[in-house]
């Protein structure tokens, strides 16, 4: 009178196997759930009654124990309804022995005994194939994305009587589907950087973070393009490798932006307003930590317009994920790190009458309490940063996205030939103590960069950062040395801004 | 004079002085009434403690005298014969506080300016910067790079003719005229609008000790005043009053150095104006002043003319160093500036030049002195 069914839960962006176990006995009607369950699974006991019952299949009216194992995880959602709806018929002779062995279930119930889509289905699918399943039994609406996992049979199920029909044989497995492929024409909203006007300089900036994954920051009066210019990044930045797809679908399937075309083909582009609180920003949540935007923003562009208005402790908590590429979040029960690996830009008003330079108008006193929002260390981790002013009149439309987006390529597939061998693939990541041999400055070069830094009064970090920049416009160039040009034009792009 | 270091021989009578000045609530115009009534401040000082000062007060207190309630009368009377119990004495010691008394000699504002304090307090060990001719320059807080350079030019001019720097200590041309003279080894009087043993702006904490090594903080304050806004216009008459000649860098139309120079002007004093952009809103005080008439200062030794002292050497702002235009692309680059601060970006776009030329030629500019960057724009200077 036991049956134990394999199936997944969610933690974090990662799923993780659980075993089902179903125990009927004789005794007194009953359903308990037991092994650390949330409220979302007690409350299966309904869903899971009713949609066996409406699919015209018998009820056990005995003791059912349903334990979810390993009892020290807490497990959360709908998703392993299927799969107790499964161990209930099994314990109670509804299915022939073995059909369940290294088979993955997952799925949420209907009370008609219809199969409802769950959230992260490619982590869960993943954590099964990991465990050891062969096959999965996944919703359909979710079967596309299952099929990204490798190595593993998908079976979609419809309904709770199709499956068991499939399950003894009655009936054949309806066909698998085909893995999509990334689809790229996506985008709902094309824009092109051919539409700004002027501003070459802060063009060069956004060309050079998204070849080398440097963080941004302009600043300028508003309405002068910072965000138009900013929200132009996607187009120019290099497609996700596949492995990278992989990861960004992963998450987004986790925190529940089912990505419908299958693969994500784009860099995410994630611009949180700034009334988001800390926990929107990093992740977190009490019981169950979710991802936050810095996650869902992993290996592409999270953008902070009027970087100034979020909170300070939102603006802090960057800090960590910036410098580590992973965000750690502890709570009192459990402690998790989720992928960041994100490029920050950002755009701000240089000052309180948003003017800035020679017309602005604030009071030092205003000017500085402004600054102050803005922490030194936070500014410090912008390799870039730029003043944006206004165009001159009489400039031309610019250089369109698709040329920018061939440099940009070539100079990220430079680097990652350089730094086949090391653990880092962007010249932004480039730790302080290789730099000096990754870079191999001439003298001369050494001569400008050392002058540049004297006369700002650089610190070492201000310096080095200098040098990555540099290096990368040198990559953008196609040019294996580093020189003065390199470290002058870095120096330009990389001001005191506030 | 006493030389630095040592401390200033106090008289009982400036001791008096000095704790008529700091009772609670003392202003200039009161501790005139009391001065008039009593003119031995022994004397004074025992009326304040008999409680008789507030009546003698409430007689002078016309047309509308602030104290007729009778309970601000009661407590004002309470206070002051509590304070004034309270004996200065080896708190001045300590400090090596001087006490300028209105009449006496050593008193640094003329007798034809009215509403000067009767007692003014100072603190430093540079006294003599008192006995040189004095300008002041003022302007305002949010001060431009040009104006903070040529405050600093000026500074150091004027200190290199042996003259002394006046100023209120605050943030912008205040400050970096200060740093000017100072830096060139001149003396500096900073007026501050607060109790001595208070250090605003707390951002000058450093020039505020500058200034008292090399020479004089002057108040009419209580030790231990804080800073508000209601004190800083009233302590630019004393700035006015101290200095021969007000120079203006930078004033807005509504700020305190139009304040200045407005005292500057009742009391006769010449009061020299650097006239500024029209776009420059830090200048448009300036320029205000220049149309109502004032001096344009347009050479540092303007200022010594007007001080009645021949100019000796070259004229010209600071010493000026044959400064070559770099090479390549810089003249075209400094030339798209047209004289007023601009981004990299505006100077590209100017100039047709690719970014990367344009700096280079700024980085050129920079090392060779044309240029300043500040917050993102680059500055001819």
């Amino acid at each position: 009178m036991l049956a134990s069914v394999r199936s997944a839960t969610l933690l974090g962006v990662d799923g993780h196997p659980v075993t089902v176990e179903v125990h009927v006995s004789q005794g007194l009607p009953s359903y308990h759930v037991v092994g650390l369950p949330d409220t979302a699974v007690r409350e299966s006991r309904e869903r899971v009654r009713a949609a066996v019952l409406s699919s015209k299949l018998e009820w056990p009216n005995r003791r059912i124990t349903v334990n979810l194992a390993p009892g020290g995880l807490r497990k959360h959602g709908a998703g392993l309804e299927l799969a107790a709806a499964l161990g209930v018929l099994g314990a109670f002779d509804g299915l022939p022995d073995g059909v369940l062995d290294e088979v993955g279930v997952l799925g949420e119930l209907g009370l008609d005994g219809s199969v409802r889509p769950v959230p992260g289905v490619l982590a869960l699918v993943d954590a099964l194939a990991r465990a050891g399943a062969r096959e999965v039994v996944v919703p359909d609406a979710n079967a596309r994305e299952a099929a990204l996992v490798p190595d593993i049979t998908i079976r979609p199920a419809r309904t709770l009587g199709e499956l068991r029909a499939s399950l003894i044989g009655l009936e054949p497995w309806p066909d698998a589907p085909a893995p999509p492929e990334p689809s790229a024409s996506e985008d709902d909203e094309e824009v092109d950087l051919g539409e700004v006007r002027g501003l070459s300089l802060a063009r060069r900036a956004l060309e050079v973070a998204a070849a080398g994954g440097h963080h941004l920051l302009f600043t300028g009066p508003p309405g002068v393009g910072k965000t138009m210019l900013a929200r132009r990044l996607p187009t120019i930045l290099p497609p996700l490798a596949r492995g990278e797809s992989l990861e960004v679908t992963r998450i987004h399937s986790a925190a529940g932006y089912a990505p419908e075309h299958g693969l994500m083909a784009r860099r995410p582009f994630r611009a949180p307003h700034h009334t988001a609180s800390t926990a929107a920003i990093v992740g977190g949540g009490s019981r169950r930590l979710t991802p936050g935007e810095v996650t869902l923003a992993h290996r592409g562009t999270l953008f902070m317009d009027e970087l100034g208005e979020f909170p300070p402790t939102a603006l802090e908590a960057l800090r960590q994920p910036l410098e580590e590429r992973v965000v750690r979040i502890a709570r009192q029960s459990v402690t998790m790190s989720f992928p960041a690996d994100f490029q920050l830009v950002a755009c701000s008003n240089p000052c309180p009458c948003g003017l800035g330079g020679p017309l602005c108008r604030c009071g030092d006193g205003a000017r500085a309490r402004y600054r102050r929002r803005l922490s030194e260390p936070l500014l410090d981790r912008f390799d870039l940063r730029l003043a944006v002013t206004p165009p001159e009149p009489g400039d031309e439309p610019g250089e369109p996205s698709a040329p920018v987006r061939a440099r940009v390529v070539a100079a990220a597939e430079r680097q990652c030939h350089r730094y086949a061998d090391w653990p880092w693939r962007r010249n932004a990541h480039v730790p302080a103590r290789a730099l000096m041999r990754v870079v191999r400055l001439a003298p001369d070069v050494d001569a400008a960069w050392r002058g540049v830094s004297e006369a700002r009064r650089l610190t070492g970090r201000g310096a080095a950062r200098l040098l990555r920049v540099a290096r990368t416009l040198a990559d953008l160039a196609d040019e294996t040395d580093l020189s003065e040009v390199h470290v002058l034009t870095a120096a330009s792009l990389r001001d005191d801004v506030l | 004079m006493s030389a630095p270091g040592r401390a200033p021989a106090l008289s009982s009578a400036d001791v008096a002085y000095a704790r008529l000045a700091c009772l609670p609530g003392m202003t200039p115009r009161r501790l005139r009434v009391l001065l008039e009534r009593w003119p031995d401040p022994h004397d004074a000082l025992a009326a304040v403690r008999a409680g008789r000062a507030v009546a003698v007060l409430l007689a002078q207190e016309e047309p509308q005298p602030r104290l007729f309630d009778a309970r601000r009368v009661g407590e004002l009377t309470r206070a002051w014969s509590e304070a004034a119990a309270f004996d200065l004495t080896p708190m001045l010691w300590a400090r090596r506080t001087r006490v300028f008394v209105d009449g006496r000699p050593d008193y640094p504002i003329a007798d034809e300016v009215p509403g000067r304090p009767p007692v003014l307090l100072a603190e430093g060990d540079g006294p003599d910067a008192l006995t040189r001719p004095r300008v002041a320059i003022v302007g305002t807080r949010a001060a431009s790079v040009h104006g903070l350079l040529d405050a600093r030019d000026l500074g150091a001019f004027l200190a290199r003719n042996n003259v002394t720097v006046v100023s209120g200590l605050a943030i912008g041309i205040d400050g970096a005229a200060h740093e000017g003279a100072i830096d060139a080894g001149g003396g500096a009087i900073g007026v501050v609008a607060t109790g001595l043993d208070v250090v605003y702006p707390r951002r000058h904490v450093v020039l505020h000790d500058r200034v008292r090594r090399h020479g004089l903080l002057v108040s009419e304050l209580p030790f231990g005043t804080g800073p508000h806004r209601s004190r800083f216009p009233v302590r630019n008459r004393i700035i006015a009053g101290v200095a021969d000649v007000v120079v203006l860098i930078e004033a807005t139309a509504t700020g305190g150095a139009r304040i200045t120079a407005d005292f500057a002007l009742e009391y006769g004093r010449s009061v020299l104006v650097v006239p500024g952009s029209r776009r420059n809103p830090a200048a448009a005080g300036c320029n205000a002043l220049l149309a109502d008439g004032a001096h344009p200062l347009l050479d540092p030794a303007d200022v010594l003319l007007a001080l009645g002292l021949a100019p000796t050497g070259a004229r010209g702002w600071g010493a000026p160093s044959p400064r070559p235009v770099p090479g390549g692309d810089a003249p075209a680059v400094l030339q798209a500036c047209r004289g007023e601060a601009a981004t990299a970006d505006q100077l590209a776009a100017r100039t047709g030049l690719p970014p990367e030329r344009v700096a280079r030629a700024a980085a050129d500019l920079e090392r060779s002195g044309w240029l300043r960057r500040d917050r993102g724009y680059l500055w001819p200077s």
